[in-house]
């Protein structure tokens, strides 16, 4: 029954302590009494009868440490004493209390920040069932290294892709949701079997039906969550109604969970929150029925989604899909222009490109954690000097060494403690700046949340700072050796070097880690400007843009179209600020843009080559409003209007490809394949624009207006985005604009309001975000790390103050006494800063994917590297060895 | 190294002697700390003689598994004591330390006789 006595022992231990703590304390003190009366009898003096009792029992603190030890759940209450120990000699030091919590709380809650994020963004499954056998599929060929798959590809990918149980069809668009206030919102059309595959059910209501996905169907729409809360209220009811979307009455058939995003979602565009049939055939796409290839190719204008066989991986589907591919090839599918097909698994596609960004960065955050606990091993290090004589005082009142151990190690705990909850808070802090300037580019980071996971993970970050910062510390402690300490008067010569080396050594672990941080920093820094360097072919800064759309509803005609913008943009010209204003298809760094087949007189394109133009269409005023430099001919005027003779503005790298050697201007180009369209005449040449990213080749494009372009090749744009120009902040302009939009037709929905710097910016987004989190963090490291050397010489100049003493009395002149002490500071650092560095060359490695222009092992980088550490060693030397020089030889050498 | 770790290091060696004939005299009369003490100086020829204190962890931990039980009393000179009882377990496990000493002993002895004779 040992047990039952164990559990009684330790309940009572629990809640009988008081008492027992008294019957101990009496039960000792009658064994010390009769000794004592034992004593006395066999002759001995009363007083010395009572000090060889007291000795012969031994050190009684030590021998009731050990009773309580035996009671079983003693180390509870210890623990709690021990805790209030320190949390009471803690609060006697505030100024070091107050540092060495700060640092554990920055630490923690940048950590448990960035973990939040990694869980959001790597560790949360995507929204789909089984979403490790989900693939997204692509095509590709010469410039278009992801690009979408055509009709055709979709029928041959089905019927003949065997790892493929299906594959789904969608494609992104917008639509307005009419109302008091109508709101534009983004939509995607998708296959019926796109929701199945993705393994969702809608929570209300039900997915389309094979009936409805088909040409002319009927008029339904699945909504978004956030939509059907925001727009219906959450009525469940509104499933079966009919609500006016983009002016068409349509029927609500089901609400997805609030979670769900198509795969897609997640890029820079933002997330789609009402969904329509695909409702399409080959008839409509040109397409050959069934799983026959057309040898020229059709138009690829599909996102597609597959489920992959139990059993089988993209790999597979890739294998193939290269065999069939190379099939078509050989018989004459799209040849000449490298045409390709693959599969991406959908965690790949979705945060591939945030992974490394998130890696890198959370590693760094590590080495910020890392850091700090060095800093405050370093700070509890220096004040166990302090405390020397204190703790040889325990020792010899018989205080263990574990216990010892133990009351330290509570100290870290406390100021671990402290910091986990400051650092909890300053990571809801920080989530809530990462949510808020999460770059749009950057998958899931705005969903970061702290949930109980993260808590948790704050919890665990917290317990390992305290070993970690206190385990040094505490068993430094044990070598305690009373008698020395007390006779010594407290100065501890030889071991004092002992701890000061472990100090040295916590000093340049600190300055290594730094050091990679910063490397890791100005590598990105570095990487950033040298995007921001390439010449994007217009000028983002003053520029404010915003989406309109002309609905079909109000808008019969592209009359009426090309009027309202002309009307639109007379009036916001007279908007005070606004230089220049026009309007432009699509954004440049905002959204993907495809191409359109040319005919250019007096080109022949290569054999099975077509001659591709991306296509961009604009109002007169967009170049000068974007500013695009014009390098030949003259840009759009009021002459280009739909009567006007059909005028078109090519692009440099259009010049280049398909008109060298020949003048540009007056070439004729058809838009299309037929011959019957009419060609537009080439007026002008601008630069080359990026335009689906800041890297990577400009390919040839061309320009049109909104107003020609619906002579040929016939239909109207409805999706425009307002581009204007101001010399000031075009941010301010946001809201005079849109009273003039409001002012001229009050039922136009405005979205996507934003700078082109915001664009270009988002467009960089992960190289950015890594920017500035490594920034960041290796300004605090260095901050850290600076606390580190200021201590270390502290500590060196006043254990030193003998010497220095005797070295200003042999004739050593105040600036040598400085440097003497500057070089201990910076001895730390170099030492740091050689190990940094051999770290840096094995890590940045991993960088490779978010550098641009600059090699990891950038030479110019380190050698920045070196300097400022160099700089950051002298400056946090400088100052306590300053005191150093004034060591005064008399009173020093007079002391002792 | 602390210059205290050499006693604690013999008392652990003796702490489970020390149970064993704690047990032993318990099994005998009931006792408070200190008259087990004494006793203890006494039959042992003063090999307990350092570190008194450190019967109390012994008996503490005695307690906790069972083996003795522990009330206050009063003695003979009418103070206020602990006394400390054997139980059922507590005989079990002293018939147990017993046997088991009885036989690391014997091997002692005979090891050492078989020394003496080859010598």
């Amino acid at each position: 029954m040992a047990w039952y006595h164990e559990i009684v022992s330790s309940l009572g231990a629990l809640f009988g302590r008081r008492r027992q703590e008294r019957e101990m304390d009496e039960e000792m003190a009658f064994h010390i009494e009769m000794e004592a009366r034992r004593l006395v009898e066999g002759g001995m003096h009363g007083d010395e009868a009572r000090r060889r009792a007291v000795r012969d029992f031994g050190g009684l603190e030590r021998h009731k440490d050990d009773v309580r030890d035996e009671r079983g759940t003693s180390w509870l209450w210890d623990g709690w004493n021990d805790v209030r120990f320190a949390a009471r000699s803690l609060r006697r030091r505030p100024g070091f209390t107050a540092i060495a919590t700060l640092t554990l709380a920055l630490g923690i809650g940048a950590t448990t920040t960035l973990f939040g994020v990694v869980k959001q963004v790597l560790l949360t499954p995507l929204p789909y069932g089984h979403p490790e056998s989900l693939v997204m599929v692509w095509s590709a060929w010469k410039g278009f290294d992801q690009t979408w798959l055509s009709y055709d590809e979709w029928e041959g990918w089905r019927a003949r892709i065997r790892a493929f149980s299906d594959i789904g069809l969608f494609a992104e668009g917008s639509a307005t949701i009419d109302g008091d206030e109508p709101e534009r919102v983004r939509t995607a059309q998708v296959q019926a079997n796109v929701f199945p595959i993705l393994d969702v059910q809608p929570i209300v209501g039900r997915n389309f039906t094979a009936e409805e996905d088909r040409p002319n169907g009927p008029n339904v729409v699945i909504l978004g969550y956030g939509l059907w809360q925001r727009r219906f209220g959450g009525d469940p009811s509104v499933v079966g109604r009919e609500v006016r979307i983009s002016g068409q009455a349509t029927t609500v058939v089901g609400v997805m969970p609030a979670d769900f995003r198509l795969p897609l979602d997640y890029g820079a565009g933002g997330r789609t929150e009402a969904w329509f049939p695909m409702a399409t055939d080959a008839a409509q796409n040109g397409a050959l029925p069934g799983p026959e290839f057309p040898r020229g190719g059709s138009n690829h204008g599909y996102n597609a989604v597959a489920r992959l066989r139990p059993g089988t991986t993209a790999a597979t589907a890739n294998a193939q899909l290269r065999s069939l591919v190379a099939e078509l090839e050989q018989w004459g599918y799209m040849s000449g222009v490298g045409f390709h097909a693959y599969a991406v698994p959908i965690e790949e596609q979705i945060t591939g490109r945030v992974r490394p960004v998130l890696l890198v960065v959370f590693g760094a955050v590590g080495f910020v954690m890392l850091i700090a606990c060095a800093n405050v091993a370093g700070l509890l290090l220096v004040r166990g000097e302090s405390r020397r004589r204190e703790l040889a005082v325990r020792v010899a009142l018989g205080a263990g060494s574990r216990r010892l151990q133990r009351l330290l190690l509570a100290e870290s705990a406390v100021l671990a403690a402290m910091g986990a909850v400051l650092g909890v808070g300053l990571a809801v802090l920080g989530v809530r700046l990462v949510r808020a300037s999460a770059p749009a580019g950057l998958a899931r980071v705005a969903d970061t949340t702290i949930d109980w996971s993260v808590l948790l993970f704050a919890l665990a970050v917290g317990v390992a700072a305290a070993v970690l910062a206190g385990l040094l510390p505490a068993l430094q402690a044990t070598q305690i050796a009373p008698a020395g300490e007390l006779k010594e008067g407290g100065r501890g010569a030889t071991s004092g070097s002992a701890r000061l080396r472990w100090r040295q050594a916590l000093v340049a672990t600190e300055v290594a880690l730094a050091v990679v941080l910063v490397t890791g920093a100005g590598l990105m820094i570095r990487s950033v400007r040298n995007l921001l360097a390439i010449d994007t072919g217009f000028r983002a800064d003053g520029v404010l843009t915003m989406r309109l759309s002309t609905p079909s509803t109000w808008y019969t005609d592209s009359t009426s179209v090309a009027a309202f913008w002309a009307e639109l943009q007379r009036r916001v010209a007279t908007v005070p600020g606004v230089e220049k204003v026009g309007a432009v298809r699509l954004l440049p760094l905002a959204t993907d843009m495809g191409d359109w087949g040319l005919q250019v007189e007096g080109y022949a394109p290569p054999p099975n080559q077509g001659t591709p133009g991306d296509w961009q269409i604009v109002t007169p005023g967009y170049l000068e409003a974007m500013g695009l430099t014009l390098r030949d001919g003259r840009r759009f005027d009021a002459r280009d209007d739909m009567n006007g003779a059909l005028a078109m503005i090519v692009n440099r790298a259009f010049v280049q490809q398909y008109l060298a050697g020949r003048r540009a201007l007056g070439t004729r180009v058809r838009i299309g394949g037929s011959d019957s369209t009419q060609a537009y005449t080439i007026i002008g040449v601008v630069d080359d624009v990026h335009h689906n990213s800041l890297v990577g080749q400009v390919k040839p494009k061309f320009y049109v207006t909104l107003a020609q372009f619906a002579r040929a090749p016939g239909n109207t744009q409805r999706s425009m985005s307002l581009v204007v120009r101001t010399d000031g902040d075009p941010a301010a302009l946001a809201a005079p604009v849109r009273a003039v939009i409001r002012q001229l037709d009050a039922r136009l929905p405005i979205s996507e309001v934003r700078t082109m710097r915001d664009i270009v910016n988002s467009s960089i987004s992960g190289p950015r975000f890594a920017m500035q989190a490594l920034g960041l963090f290796g300004v605090l490291a260095l901050m850290l790390s600076a606390i580190g050397i200021f201590g270390i010489v502290s500590q060196v100049v006043a254990s030193r103050a003998h010497e220095f003493g005797v070295r200003a009395a042999l004739g050593a002149t105040p600036g040598e006494l400085v440097r003497l002490s500057v070089r201990t500071g910076v001895r730390q650092a170099l030492m740091g800063l050689v190990i940094g560095i051999a770290i840096s060359l094995l890590l940045t490695r991993t960088m490779v994917s978010l550098l641009q222009g600059v090699t990891p092992t950038d030479p110019l980088t380190f050698a920045a590297v070196v300097l400022v550490t160099g700089v950051v060693a002298v400056a946090a030397s400088v100052g306590p060895a300053r005191r150093a020089g004034r060591t005064d030889p008399a009173r020093v050498l007079g002391s002792s | 190294m602390a210059p205290n770790s050499r006693p604690a290091q013999r008392s652990e060696v003796l702490q489970g002697t020390l149970e064993m004939l704690a047990l032993k005299l318990l099994a005998a009369e009931p006792m408070h700390g200190w008259g087990l003490s004494l006793e203890l100086r006494r039959i042992s020829g003063n090999v307990f003689d350092v570190n008194q204190g450190s019967l109390y962890p012994a008996l503490q931990k005695m307690l906790r598994r069972g083996w003795i039980h522990a009330e206050w009393r009063a003695t003979e000179n009418n103070r206020r004591a602990r006394y400390y009882s054997i139980t059922r377990d507590g005989r079990k496990q002293l018939e147990a330390e017993i046997a088991d000493w009885e036989r690391t002993s014997g091997a002692v002895n005979r090891v050492l006789r078989y020394a003496l004779q080859g010598g």
